[in-house]
């Protein structure tokens, strides 16, 4: 008898076991076709960050459900760090009930060459969404194979941060659009501070050094000859070495904090709100920080060099459609709606969000606000000096950057190595890897 | 009556084997069977396939062939990778076991407290890894209270050293690693080695001590070649988790600066979830696979040479 219970209980558990681990998802009813009676869609938003930020969205999200009872907003986030890893199984499962139909992300054209993102050209002519409102080169970022994939919801604007209480102690005058490379060296110089052992115990400035492309283009130098079909790397040519020379030198003499640094210590953000660092360079997602800590400060435009010009890197992570959704109508609705001057774009810019990627909303006044930073014409006119030269618009850009041009620079912000050797030796081998992937392709 | 007495045998002892009921034992293990051969083997076999394609997110590009096993014997970064390893695997290894022995016999004797220290030694271990990766990467920083500790010493001492830049320079990146794998591993190691001198006989040893054997000759000659076949087990165990270390320098040093501390699987990572190159992701693991194969291969070979077992 015992037996007979004991067997009966293990097949039991076996089976209820098998049961769980093979449970068909259940399967939504089909959708009719066209029904007459107005239907209710729902539509699966994907984005990342930080729980804030998820609330902005979710708070987008209701305004968008507010004008639109028809079609419901179900959200999925992940963390930055997860983000990409669990979206690409989604897509990987190829399962229409599982892939967001609209989604944000950055880089477009890697994920538009693997076929998950729809094409929005035919929705963009059907509707007369209009493009000419985005900033110079910015759709450049979403565009692949000439068609656009995405509609960047913001521009990357890094503009000069300043401290002005740490610039009254020191007795520098505020940087303005007059400012060279020079006058940022001079304010840098009486701007550092060192203890008796020869420690900083304040930075002049604090900046990425995967921000480099900023004072390469400047300086009239570039990475690549073409961005979208590249066939050499141009990092080696004189303007361009003098530009990583530049930044070099100020971390070198300890104007501005190493890039390894500067990430062990928090970022720069961090580095800012504590004091630092006197001056950082980065796009404006710090400013409700800052406004939130109330510090004392302003942005202004980055320094050019003599002879050289403003030059900004235009990129923005997107919003995307998913190849594979099964709403894509209600899908091009929304995206719409949300890259337009009275829907997403106004609302993220009211909260202090973002730089919008549309020039009408940044010139409104929902940019121009009182609130701090009081240049606000700075950011304007630094984005208004947008364009290509940052990043690589080709699907093979990222593997590119991180396993070869990166690495290279590290070493070179490490103070390991001199630019005017280094860079050559790069580019031999990144126009080795161009050829071994086929560019320029025809 | 016979068979009365035979069932009530039964009944006394349900677990008794039986030859003829072998089936039941598969149901029992039917659930992690399945897990095993899902998530395992079908994956593992797949990925050996997937290594001679051009696989990207959403399945085959096309047929790659032997491509992705070429491309990495002309790849400098793989190269920079393999030698990492290579660097962690001939570190971590012998420090290890060298530290380990060491707490394991120091903590064998009679001392004040040593069940407390058992317990610290061992405490890292059951650490997790990322928190663990995460205090030593403040810890280590050139702003950090290492930094700060040194830098105020050497200024009291009148010395102008200063304090290596440990996370942010080439040359010490891999370093960092290192103590933070050892930090974390030892501690395992130890209680190994001490469970393993529990089993060295008392006689032996006292017989060595009235022989007039010193510590060192004991140490030598009566306890290694008795806990040979530990340090064996230890060997490979800790050869193989350096082969696949990723997590520390993935969460201390994001690989830098310049790949200067990224290891073989860090790669693979980086091929397969920022670059979409699952086939070359493959191929690495792979190659890896046989590399690691082949080297427990070797070690096995050589282990008659030197381990020794109380049986034989």
């Amino acid at each position: 008898m015992a037996r007979r219970i004991w067997f009966v209980l293990s097949v039991l558990v076996a089976a209820l076991m098998v049961a769980a681990a093979c449970t068909p998802v259940p399967e939504a009813p089909a959708q009719p076709a066209a029904s007459a009676a107005p239907q209710t869609v729902t539509l699966t938003w994907a984005f990342w960050g930080s729980p804030e930020e998820a609330a902005s969205h979710k708070m987008v999200a209701d305004a968008f459900m507010k004008a639109h009872p028809t079609i419901k907003i179900e959200t999925w986030n992940e963390p930055w760090s997860d983000y990409f890893t669990k979206i690409q199984a989604l897509w990987a499962s190829n399962d229409p009930k599982a892939v967001p139909d609209i989604a944000f992300l950055w880089p477009t054209p890697k994920y538009a060459a693997e076929g998950v993102l729809e094409n929005l050209d035919p929705y963009i002519q059907k509707s007369g969404y209009n493009l000419d409102d985005y900033w110079g080169g910015l759709l450049e970022s979403a565009r692949y194979k000439g068609s656009v994939y995405g509609l960047p919801r913001d521009i990357e604007v890094n503009v000069l941060y300043y401290n002005k209480d740490l610039f009254d102690k020191a007795g520098v005058k505020y940087p303005d659009e007059t400012w060279t490379w020079d006058d940022l060296l001079a304010a840098a110089q009486k701007l550092t501070v060192k203890d008796a052992s020869g420690k900083v115990t304040q930075y002049a400035l604090a900046m990425e050094g995967g921000k480099y492309s900023k004072w390469v283009n400047q300086n009239g130098g570039a990475i690549l000859d073409d961005y979208v079909n590249p066939s050499k790397c141009l990092l080696a040519t004189p303007n361009s070495i003098a530009a990583v020379q530049f930044f070099a030198d100020m971390m070198n003499k300890g104007y501005a904090m190493r890039d390894a640094d500067l990430s062990q210590a928090g970022g720069d953000q961090a580095v800012f709100q504590s004091g630092q660092a006197a001056m950082i360079i980065q796009n404006t997602s710090r400013v409700s920080s800052f406004n939130a800590a109330k510090i004392n400060y302003d942005v202004a435009v980055v320094p050019i060099p003599k002879g050289g010009k403003r030059w900004n890197p235009a990129g923005g992570a997107a919003w995307v459609m998913s190849a594979k959704s099964d709403n894509k109508d209600a899908a091009w609705t929304f995206l719409s709606w949300l890259q337009s001057k009275d829907g997403g774009q106004r609302l993220y810019t009211e909260r202090g969000e973002i730089f919008p990627a549309l020039k009408s909303v940044a010139e409104s006044p929902v940019f121009m606000t009182n609130q701090p930073p009081a240049n606000k014409k700075g950011i304007v006119d630094e984005a208004a000096a947008s364009g290509v030269g940052g990043f690589g618009y080709f699907p093979e850009w990222g593997e590119l950057d991180s396993s070869i041009i990166s690495p290279a620079m590290q070493k070179i912000w490490a103070g390991e190595a001199d630019p005017a050797q280094a860079l050559p030796e790069l580019c031999k081998r990144v126009d080795q890897f161009l050829k071994d992937k086929g560019y320029p392709k025809k | 009556m016979s068979q009365l007495s035979a069932r009530a045998a039964t009944r006394r002892n349900p677990f008794r084997w039986r030859p003829d009921q072998q089936w039941e034992a598969y149901l029992f293990i039917l659930p992690s069977l399945i897990g095993f051969l899902v998530f395992v083997f079908i994956a593992l076999v797949a990925s050996l396939g997937i290594s001679f394609m051009d696989w990207g997110l959403t399945g085959p590009r096309g047929v790659a062939g032997l491509d992705n096993y070429r491309e990495l014997l002309r790849d400098p970064v793989f190269a920079t990778t393999f030698r990492n390893t290579a660097f962690y695997i001939v570190t971590i290894v012998p420090l290890q076991l060298v530290l380990g022995l060491s707490m394991a016999l120091a903590l064998n004797q009679a001392i004040r407290g040593r069940d407390v220290f058992r317990v610290i030694y061992f405490l890292p271990v059951v650490t997790t890894i990322v928190a663990g990766a995460i205090v030593f990467r403040l810890l280590l920083g050139r702003n950090g209270p290492l930094a700060d500790l040194f830098t105020a010493l050497s200024s009291w001492l009148g010395a102008p050293f200063s304090f290596p830049d440990l996370l942010g320079s080439t040359r010490y990146s891999k370093w960092s690693v290192v103590l933070l794998t050892l930090w974390k591993n030892t501690g395992f190691t130890m209680v190994v080695y001490l469970a393993a001198l529990q089993g060295v006989p008392k006689e032996l040893y006292d017989a060595a001590h009235v022989d007039g054997a010193t510590a060192w000759q004991r140490l030598r000659h009566v306890i290694l070649p008795l806990i040979s076949p530990t340090t064996f087990f230890l060997f490979l165990l800790q050869t193989i988790g350096a082969f696949q270390l990723f997590t520390e320098p993935f969460v201390m040093t994001r690989g830098g600066p310049a790949q200067s501390s990224m290891p073989v699987v860090h790669y693979i990572y980086d091929n397969a979830f920022l670059f979409t190159r699952m086939g070359k992701a493959s191929a690495i693991a792979w190659f890896l696979f046989i590399f690691i194969f082949g080297f427990t291969l070797l070690q096995n070979i050589w282990q008659r040479r030197w381990v020794y077992y109380e049986t034989e």
